[in-house]
């Protein structure tokens, strides 16, 4: 559940800039047919209707309706009370308080014949169940690809959020003393840090010993960290989210390796290009970085926020794409290799260049 | 261990109630079903997970950060990576066509399951998961009695934190660190800063605490998966008579509201005790849903579980159930007010598990 700063601040995110993102969606709802569109969102599930109205629920779940015309109405289970406190974080004009948001939009549905729904399949039964009793007779399509394809491309005012965000994680981030021994306590001081600089949420993971295991946990209460470790810091500011993680080594060779390593992922993130396919830039930046061993030992990642979820994985070592990659989208790449036989983990933000 | 016992206690409801599996959702908002049935707690994308008779369980999981996670964290279990989450499961439901499968919690199965009901035999249990939850074996009150220390230790931070000219954030943060370090893995907080123009709690909305503000929390952190929850209210400076009146009006409506707690009464009865105080004080119109939601709420892996507090829920109350009782309401000289204190319902009564004093606390300026 979020706790931390939630708020619309409209010098950081216009009334214009919304409206300009609901015409580019209003625009390919008519191409593709559709006399509306539903997104629905819950805390895991946020960013559709962020990206649209800058809401994100702390609690419970909504559905945004976006009418082919017109600005979107919000159907939430939030009591009426909540409604002045979603009033201060969103662009909102219509909201309906009530028990039953999947009745609220299929009342307002019922004279509809074509609606798209962002990740049909996923939508939650009984807001689904709600929504048809309401209006049996509308057809109810799946719009994820079209929403994507809006989605994609960020403008300046969400890369200047992206940007906040991964400001404060790397703050955060900057918290950590190499020589820190309670891996709870560290955890608790990376996540201070990022909220009292303002972050909506902070989930820290740590890898307590890199030498024995990767992979990266939630760590609460006292626990060790071994002479090598790692933290993520996944960071949300104003629902633009980042994540960005960093290795740490208490002995001279794991700490050489690491800043070899941490300089090389701020060369790679700053130089992914537009038009070539994401593996072959990250193969080809590999080379920079003690080829051989590393062309067979890395696991990399790329999330990107295309449809409900802040970010989600859109292409990985395991499962690489083949499409070139497009100009003025933001991924978080992540990634892990061994350096010089010191295990390394890296995470940070790319801002795709035309 | 906890999640052996809710095991064992799953399996042998499964096998009375004539389930051969169970399909259960999970998220971070809610993840108690899936808790109660797998041990792992969801916060990034979505989970399902496939309950068999024999006890094997499949957890699915979308994010490959939370597979890591789940396989450290439940090693007991069968994990699995599923990118296309609820296609995959809905391939895996095939192989148990002649079953029969019982779902939670229903409404927030994903639709695209839940059509297969009558193809699945796949039937709503989520009332079979309910009572489970509701009804607490020991192992899982010990872990609600930790969590409510670490309650009462967190509102000491939050007082101590809490100062003119802080943001209301940064009182959260103070208590976040804290509870990171000392065992909680997830809190449920909600804040109000300010006077009678504050109608209830949200989250923080970067309000700087000023003299004679009413600054009120509700606090709820997590140990090893169950919460407990505590509600109080400071002022910032010394109180007013007006707001030392209604304090002493809240104590003693939440305080009429435990007195009937026990084990046999409904959710009604302990809402009417807590109201009766209100309307016998002339503000019953407080009690209604235009100023609050509810008079109280179950506790244990969900935040807000069943049952609610209000009076026209008719649930039974039985020993070994958690519970808050929170007559959290506006008042309409001083604003939102909130007292509430975690209880473990017995038969003769109920233990209240927070200690922190029911005071109108206040912070010097």
């Amino acid at each position: 559940m979020r706790r931390g700063l939630m708020g619309w601040d409209q010098e950081e995110l216009p009334k214009s800039v919304l409206a300009a993102r609901l015409e580019r969606l209003q625009a390919a709802m008519a191409r593709n047919g559709f006399e509306a569109l539903l997104l629905y969102t819950n805390l895991v599930r946020p960013a559709a209707v962020c990206w649209l109205t800058g809401f994100t629920p702390y609690w419970i779940e909504s559905l945004l309706l976006v009418p082919a015309s017109g600005t979107p109405m919000l159907a939430t289970a939030l009591s009426k009370r909540v409604a002045d406190w979603i009033r201060t974080t969103a662009w909102l004009d219509e909201i309906v308080n009530t028990p039953k948001p999947g009745t609220a939009i299929g009342q307002r549905l019922a004279g509809c014949k074509r609606v798209g729904v962002l990740e049909f399949d996923a939508l939650p039964a009984g807001l689904y169940d709600d929504m048809v009793a309401a209006a049996p007779a509308v057809e109810l399509v799946d719009a994820s690809a079209m929403f994507a394809s809006v989605r994609r491309s960020i403008d300046d005012a969400e890369r200047q959020l992206i940007e906040r965000a991964d400001a404060l994680a790397v703050a955060a981030l900057d918290q950590v003393d190499a020589a820190a021994t309670d891996a709870g306590a560290l955890a608790g001081l990376v996540e201070k840090h990022a909220r009292l600089a303002g972050a909506e949420e902070a989930y820290i993971a740590i890898a307590p010993d890199l030498d024995l295991d990767w992979r990266l946990i939630q760590v609460s209460g006292p626990a060790p960290l071994a002479r090598r470790f790692a933290v993520r810091a996944s960071i949300a500011y104003k629902g633009a989210w980042v994540r960005r993680t960093r290795s740490f080594a208490r002995d001279p060779q794991g700490a050489r390796a690491m800043a070899i390593a941490e300089k090389w992922l701020a060369q790679v993130a700053s130089s992914i290009f537009a038009g070539l396919p994401l593996e072959s830039q990250i193969t080809a930046s590999l080379m920079l970085l003690r080829p051989a061993e590393n062309l067979l030992r890395k696991s990399w990642m790329v999330e990107a926020c295309r449809g409900s979820y802040p970010l989600e994985v859109v292409e990985s070592s395991r499962s690489p794409g083949n499409d070139a990659q497009v100009a003025d989208t933001c991924l978080v790449l992540s990634i892990e290799l061994p350096v010089d036989d010191v295990p390394w983990i890296g995470a940070a933000p790319v801002f795709v260049r035309s | 261990m906890i999640d052996d016992d809710r095991k064992q206690r799953l399996l042998a409801a499964m096998a009375e109630a004539g389930i051969d599996m169970l399909l259960v959702y999970g998220n971070a908002w809610q993840g108690d079903y899936l808790r109660y049935a797998t041990d792992f707690a969801a916060l990034e994308g979505q989970a399902l997970a496939l309950v068999r008779a024999d006890g094997h369980v499949t957890l699915y999981l979308d994010s490959p950060l939370e597979v890591d996670r789940a396989e450290i964290d439940c090693p007991d279990i069968e994990v699995v990576h599923a990118p296309n989450l609820i296609a995959e499961v809905d391939g895996a439901l095939d192989r148990f066509r002649n079953q029969r499968i019982g779902s939670a919690p229903g409404r927030l199965i994903p639709r695209r399951l839940a059509a297969r009901a009558k193809d699945l035999n796949l039937a709503d249990q989520t009332a079979f998961l309910d009572r489970l939850l509701m009804h607490k074996l020991d192992s899982e009150i010990a872990a609600m009695r930790r969590a409510a220390t670490l309650a009462d230790e967190g509102y000491a931070v939050f007082r101590q934190a809490a100062r003119v000219g802080r943001a209301d954030y940064e009182l959260i943060a103070e208590i976040e660190a804290f509870f990171r370090a000392h065992g909680v893995d997830h809190n449920f907080q909600i804040i109000g800063v300010g006077g009678p123009e504050v109608r209830g709690m949200a989250p923080p909305s970067g309000k700087t605490l000023k003299r004679g503000d009413l600054v009120t929390t509700e606090l709820t952190p997590r140990v090893d998966g169950y919460y407990a929850q505590i509600c109080r209210t400071l002022v910032v400076g010394e109180p007013n008579a007006e707001q030392t009146k209604a304090h002493a009006l809240w104590r003693e409506s939440m305080e009429a509201g435990i007195a009937v707690v026990r084990d046999g009464v409904t959710a009604a009865d302990i809402a009417r005790a807590e109201n009766d105080v209100f309307r016998a004080h002339g503000l019953g119109e407080y009690t209604t849903s235009e100023y609050t939601r509810v008079r109280g709420h179950g506790l244990g892996l969900f935040v807000d579980t069943k049952p609610h507090i209000l009076e026209d829920v008719t649930t039974r109350i039985d020993a070994g159930m958690t519970l808050i009782v929170h007559p959290n309401t506006y008042h309409p000289v001083v604003g939102y007010m909130v007292l509430g204190d975690s209880l473990v319902v017995t038969r003769d009564g109920c233990e209240v598990v927070t200690a922190t004093p029911r005071e109108l606390f206040s912070v010097p300026v």
